[in-house]
């Protein structure tokens, strides 16, 4: 069977969900340029996941929870998803408490990080998702892996997956997830023909 | 819903016949990129899939203008391959026919119709270059061999083959089609760009189409 991981942020959603958290809640600007500067891989993506997680950690839970049930998804995308569900999961580095909700509507399997929740805050970091250990787990399980995502986190995951593909739904893909791609897509349209070409 | 072939333009490699150390799909011609020229023959086609590798991301920026539908396909070793690991790449995800078309080639836009088919076949045209792959012909027109010496007609592309029978090639196109002869001929109006003579005639053959 073919299984198609997919990243979260720009690839299923049309827009990164941190910068929406702390627009939502006014934050300064200091977590929108460390995203950018994440995705486009001149922070380590941990060092700056760390560093946003504890920001935003002490924003409540539930109100991210909700406000993340909100953000904007690419239609087709999801429509994939929910035909082939089985198919299908999610592999974000994003916190499981902020996105529960999130996950629930797009209808798949999620991997994503963890944290200890304590009166409605992010205590502790606990895990930090690592994707290519996900698709490790599904290619010694003998499925044909295809990842799909655009930053500097995703790239490890689609250099050992069996099928990489770019995409630019959103923003330009990362330099570095190029350069081990196999596809580049820049439209849901060519996206969800070449998915279900590979099914 | 989706049509069953795909049409495969091959724009990874350097060019490096005509000098100019710049891909291909760029050229000017008439005041549009080749490529450009290309997409409008295909504009009808839905899967269109462009197989990159030397300037990747300019010839990307240009493809978008037009398509922001295709496929990118990676030949990152396209220094070391040729036109029909880039074939074989740009081939095997895609539709069950699968339409092979060098990113250097130019085809009358009255003649590229009988190339969208769903049907196996082999394109030639009259004899133009020195040096190119020719083919020999039955008097069907079929193609029974190529041959770098000579022939019949030029090969130039485009072929259209079902993906099933394709291997991936260290060689060219015309390598991989070899196994699969003698297959269908359609004889057609068509111009490559090797050399910087080939780009001048190039100019004056969409000259021609107006
Ligand atoms: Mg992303």
């Amino acid at each position: 069977m073919t299984k198609f991981i997919f990243d979260l942020d720009g690839t299923i959603t049309s827009k990164e969900t941190l910068p929406l958290i702390s627009n939502h809640f006014r934050l300064n600007e200091e977590i929108e340029s460390l995203t950018k500067e994440t995705v486009e891989g001149n922070i380590p993506f941990i060092e700056s996941f760390i560093r946003r997680v504890y920001i935003l950690g002490q924003l409540p839970v539930d109100e991210i929870d909700n406000l993340l049930e909100t953000v904007e998804l690419h239609p087709k995308v999801v429509d994939f998803i929910s035909q082939n569900s089985d198919n299908c999961v999610i592999a974000t580095g994003n916190l499981e408490c902020w996105i529960s909700k999130l996950v629930k509507k797009i209808g798949c399997k999620c991997y994503h990080s963890e944290g200890i929740i304590k009166d409605n805050k992010v205590e502790k970091l606990t895990k930090i998702l690592k994707k290519e250990n996900i698709v490790s787990f599904y290619k010694n399980a003998g499925e044909k892996v295809v990842f799909i995502g655009d930053g500097n986190n995703d790239m490890e995951a689609m250099r050992i997956a069996d099928v990489a593909i770019a995409s630019g739904l959103t923003h330009k893909p990362a330099k570095s997830v190029l350069s081990v791609s196999d596809y580049l897509v820049y439209s849901e349209e060519a996206l969800c023909r070449l998915l279900n070409q590979l099914l | 819903m989706s049509s069953a072939k795909s049409v495969i333009i091959s724009c990874a490699g350097i060019g490096s016949r005509l000098g100019l150390a710049q891909t291909k799909a760029l050229l000017n011609i008439e005041g549009k990129s080749l490529i450009a020229w290309q997409l409008e023959l295909f504009k009808d086609i839905e899967d269109i899939r462009i197989v990159v590798g030397f300037q990747a991301k300019a010839v990307i920026k240009e493809v978008l203008k037009y398509r922001k539908d295709a496929i990118f396909v990676y030949n990152h070793n396209y220094f070391e391959t040729k036109t029909g690991a880039s074939f074989y790449l740009g081939a095997k995800d895609a539709n069950e026919y699968v339409i092979e078309y060098d990113g250097d080639l130019l085809v009358h836009p009255d003649d590229i119709k009988k190339c969208l088919v769903e049907e196996e076949y082999i394109a030639y045209s009259e004899k133009t270059s020195d040096e190119a792959v020719f083919v020999r012909t039955d008097e069907q027109g079929n193609v029974l061999s190529f041959s770098k010496k000579d022939g019949d007609y030029e090969w130039t592309g485009p072929a259209c083959i079902k993906k099933s029978k394709l291997k991936y090639s260290t060689g060219n196109v015309f390598n991989q089609l070899e196994e699969h002869l003698p297959m269908k001929g359609i004889k057609i109006r068509a111009q490559d760009i090797d050399t910087y003579e080939d780009y001048q005639r190039a100019i004056d053959f969409v000259r021609g189409w107006k």
